[in-house]
């Protein structure tokens, strides 16, 4: 009987590829008379047999997605990078100017109208995303999700520079908006500048890019599309800036380069 | 790209679809195992420095462990239950023949293979068993790399396996069995 449970436990060592000649000989002859090992290795090789069935290649672009993410995580922060790649040399930042904006009577005007404004601008980017909404044109989700936000903004028209010869601050109108879409969550903020608006949105991971997008030039993770009568511009890094306006290209750099972002 | 980069893109992304069949796996409810992969790189990149060499891909697969655990912690407040008998109710008919002989748990377990419901099957089993054979059945490692990546002997892994791919052919074939006689 000793040596029937020392055979018994041959059942590991065989299962792990570990027996020697001698002991395999052995199992051999185990096996052939014990049921109940038989029935062990028989549902084992059949648990192996299904878990393997669960093995499916990697995506095509996974590989691209996570190289782009560790180059991202290793530029670091974006914001001071931003106002550096789009040449603003004065070395300041615009800053929101959420309490000034709230002095005087014009600007408590727009403050309450875009707070209505907004507050539309969520029903409306709400039925948008819900299933049965209009499709993306392949755009990803994250993106088209701005997009449409930027859309439902009524166009304004350009108003003329009170103080053509000093740089206005950027005011935001309305509430910040969060969404979710594409599994990413996204905070979205418009800002006013110079008569033009433009949403930014900011997000904890990148903004994937779309088909038809172009990296912007020397900036290995910021990106520029068009969509419509939009214009995105994207820089992705440890925190992840999306802006979006009725703007060509250039201008929207530009512009990109005065708005708070992050 | 700079050094840095590449050296640690060179090193890690050879080992991508391991990671990825342990990230697809790993991930829990609501998490898209392609975002696990990213979470495990950006992880891993961050301690690429003080990574002392060794086997890259079981240094992943830890990672990747640990980022799904950390992921499932952070979700806790809100768990997904799934009562154990509605869940092998859902389970497809596997056709036995062989008259009033009790089948073969092996044999309805390889007749009746579908990944849906070998995921789910796995999903019941104790969390040490499940990385156990995610990893060495699905993602192709060996008992040793495994043993790396879960921080336990090589033995115990073995057990772990062969509990786990016992109790794993016979959940499917209970699943099988019980749907039949409904």
């Amino acid at each position: 009987m000793d040596g029937y449970n020392a055979d018994h436990r041959l059942l590991g060592g065989f299962l792990a590829g570990d027996l020697g000649p001698a002991e395999a000989r052995r199992w051999d002859e185990h096996l052939l008379a014990c049921e109940q090992c038989w029935q062990a290795v028989r549902e084992d090789r059949a648990g192996r047999q299904a878990a393997a069935v669960l093995r499916q290649p990697a995506p095509a672009d996974l590989a691209d997605r996570v190289a782009f993410a560790v180059e991202v995580a290793g530029a670091g922060g974006t914001a001071g990078r931003l106002q550096a790649r789009l040449g603003d040399r004065s070395g300041r930042r615009a800053r929101p100017p959420r309490r000034r904006a709230r002095h005087g009577r014009r600007r408590r005007a727009r403050v309450a109208g875009a707070g209505v404004l907004a507050a539309g601008l969520v029903v409306t980017l709400l039925l948008l995303l819900l299933p049965g909404g209009h499709g993306t044109g392949g755009v990803p989700p994250a993106v088209a999700a701005v997009a449409r936000y930027a859309q439902a903004i009524p166009p304004l028209a350009r108003e003329p520079h009170l103080h053509p010869g000093r740089r206005a601050a950027p005011a935001e109108v309305g509430r910040p908006v969060t969404v979710t879409a594409g599994g990413q969550q996204i905070v979205m903020r418009t800002w006013r500048l110079d008569g033009a608006e433009a949403v930014v949105a900011v997000s904890g991971r990148p903004f994937p890019m779309p088909a038809r997008a172009q990296g912007v030039s020397g900036q290995g993770m910021a990106w520029s599309a068009r969509l419509g009568r939009l214009g995105l511009y994207c820089l992705n890094g440890s925190t992840s800036e999306l802006v979006a306006a009725p703007l060509p290209a250039a201008e929207l750099a530009a512009l990109a380069a005065r708005l708070p972002l992050g | 790209m700079d050094a840095d980069h590449r050296t640690f893109l060179d090193a890690t992304l050879p080992h991508l679809d391991v990671v990825y069949q342990v990230a697809r796996q790993a991930a829990g409810p609501g998490q898209e195992p392609e975002d696990l992969v990213q979470e495990t790189y950006l992880r891993a990149y961050a301690g690429f420095g003080s990574y002392r060499g060794g086997n890259t891909r079981a240094w992943l697969a830890a990672i990747c462990l640990n980022a799904a655990r950390s992921e499932a912690r952070r979700r806790r407040r809100r768990p997904r239950e799934v009562p154990a008998p509605a869940l092998l109710y859902e389970l497809p008919a596997v056709p036995i023949a062989g008259g009033e002989d009790v089948p073969d748990v092996a044999d309805v377990v390889i007749a009746g293979l579908d990944a849906q419901v070998v995921s789910r099957c796995l999903g019941m089993l104790p969390e040490p068993q499940r990385a156990s054979i995610v990893l060495m059945d699905v993602a192709g490692y060996t008992a040793r790399e495994a043993a790396e990546a879960l921080g336990c002997p090589r033995g115990t892994v073995l057990a772990r396996v062969h509990r786990g791919r016992r109790r794993l052919a016979q959940l499917l074939a209970e699943a099988g069995v019980s749907h039949g006689r409904l």
